[in-house]
């Protein structure tokens, strides 16, 4: 029952977001824009941009991933739907897991589409270690969602948007940080300590999975 | 002794320090359907709410179906349906596809979605989204995922909002059909009742119950 209700809701997360296009058609060209506005403002350099990439790779998913997480609750909460969730039989982790795997699916999208701008705005040579960096994007992707799903949730339960950035981005801050060092270092040629930054990515997945479980029945209840 | 599948003790809910409703007694035994009146904010919806575990009491105890209403809301929730102010459908998902989705978060075999579609006539929109659905439109869905799951409670929180003549019907219906097969349900309207199935009415007034009275025809 649990996983069938995990699955249920990342499905419907997915459909929804596919059919809505919200991603494509507003953070993705948020995120495109940041990345312009950067390489204008670093100039023609080009070991400056290449230094600056990862950076600014991560960051614009970040920023546009926060935008995702609120956006994704708002909706529910506009049109009564969040009662659903809130009312099914089910253990409120599984909820929370559901939403929390669409979440990674659509930032880990976006990051990838991100990279690609990156690379061809700014030169950044991304496949020299294509695995390692897939593999980075997808526990950056898993950290961030996994942090934000909860977080998305207070500012439609306590209708405290405002909140949203001031808890994510702090508590995040050690995925973003472990992630651009690991793009860095890849886009370098180079896997020395990438598996130390790999590892403070999964451990910080875990635990942002894990609590995320535990206390968003706490959250959603009333 | 009767066994009430709505046991409420003193129950008190609590809005930034003013009681939405207050000191609520309230037994309703299997099978009955209870209408609740009152005007606007005399707390029907809060009763309501509370009762479907959506809002926990501020103070008192109260057992649905023999559970608690704070210790165990989801064995309260998995029998219990309540058809609230909003549709609560995700508008980027077909009928039928906001019915499957609920289907399987309940618990509920999925292939019960097209056969409540059809009961409520709108088996011909099934694959389309509800976006587009008008406010009737909606109702009717609601009231398809209500069949569809076939709670042992039902809920209805002014039902006949925003109804036009034929779904008015279909909320009648599902009262009668309801209490024909022993189902309780709870109805809050500032409408009278329409049909003889009503058991009872509640009368609410700022928050508190005030005279309960028997349906006279």
């Amino acid at each position: 029952m649990t996983l069938t209700a995990v699955w249920a809701v990342a499905a419907k997360d997915l459909r929804v977001e596919i059919r809505s296009r919200y991603a494509l058609g507003s953070v993705l060209p948020f995120a495109a824009t940041m990345l312009l506005a950067f390489g204008f403002a670093l100039g023609p350099n080009r070991l400056l941009l290449q230094q600056t990439a990862p950076g600014l790779l991560w960051l614009a998913g970040l920023f546009a991933a926060v935008d995702l997480f609120h956006r994704s609750y708002q909706t529910e909460a506009d049109t009564g739907a969040l009662d659903s969730l809130l009312l099914a039989p089910v253990h409120k982790g599984a909820v929370y897991l559901g939403k929390a795997i669409a979440a990674a699916a659509q930032v880990l999208v976006l990051v990838s589409a991100t990279a690609v701008m990156v690379a061809l705005l700014f030169g950044l040579p991304l496949l020299r270690f294509p695995l390692l960096l897939l593999l980075t994007t997808l526990l950056g992707a898993v950290g961030l969602s996994a942090l934000g799903s909860l977080f998305g949730l207070l500012t439609v339960m306590g209708r405290r948007q405002a909140a949203l950035p001031i808890l994510v981005l702090p508590l995040v801050s050690p995925v973003v940080i472990g992630a651009i060092r690991s793009t860095a270092t890849l886009a370098q040629g180079s896997t020395a300590g990438v598996a130390g930054w790999l590892g403070v990515l999964l451990a910080f997945d875990a635990a942002f999975l894990a609590t995320g479980y535990l206390v968003y029945g706490h959250l959603i209840e009333d | 002794m009767t066994f009430h599948v709505v046991e409420l003790r003193a129950v008190t809910r609590v809005f930034d320090g003013l009681p939405a409703v207050s000191q609520i007694r309230l037994d309703v035994t299997a099978g009955e359907t209870v209408w609740l009146c009152g005007s606007n904010g005399s707390g029907k919806s809060t009763l309501l709410r509370v009762i479907a575990t959506a809002l926990s009491p501020t103070f008192g105890t109260g057992r649905v179906l023999g559970f608690d209403l704070r210790h165990e809301r989801d064995e309260i929730r998995g029998r219990l349906e309540l058809l609230g102010h909003q549709s609560r459908f995700y508008g980027e998902l077909t009928a039928l596809e906001n019915l499957r989705f609920l289907a399987r978060l309940y618990g509920v075999d999925a292939g019960r979605a097209s056969p409540a579609l059809e009961r409520v006539g709108l088996d011909e929109v099934g694959h389309v989204r509800t976006a587009s659905f008008s406010q009737g439109m909606r109702q009717r869905l609601a009231l398809a995922r209500c069949q569809m799951r076939d709670p042992e409670i039902v809920l209805l929180d002014e039902p006949y909002a925003g109804l036009d003549v034929d779904a008015r019907v279909l909320v009648d219906d599902l009262l009668v059909d309801a209490a024909g097969r022993g189902r309780t349900v709870l109805v809050a309207s500032h409408e009278p009742p329409p049909v003889d199935a009503v058991s009872r009415r509640v009368f609410l007034e700022a928050g508190r119950i005030t005279v309960p009275q028997p349906v006279t025809p």
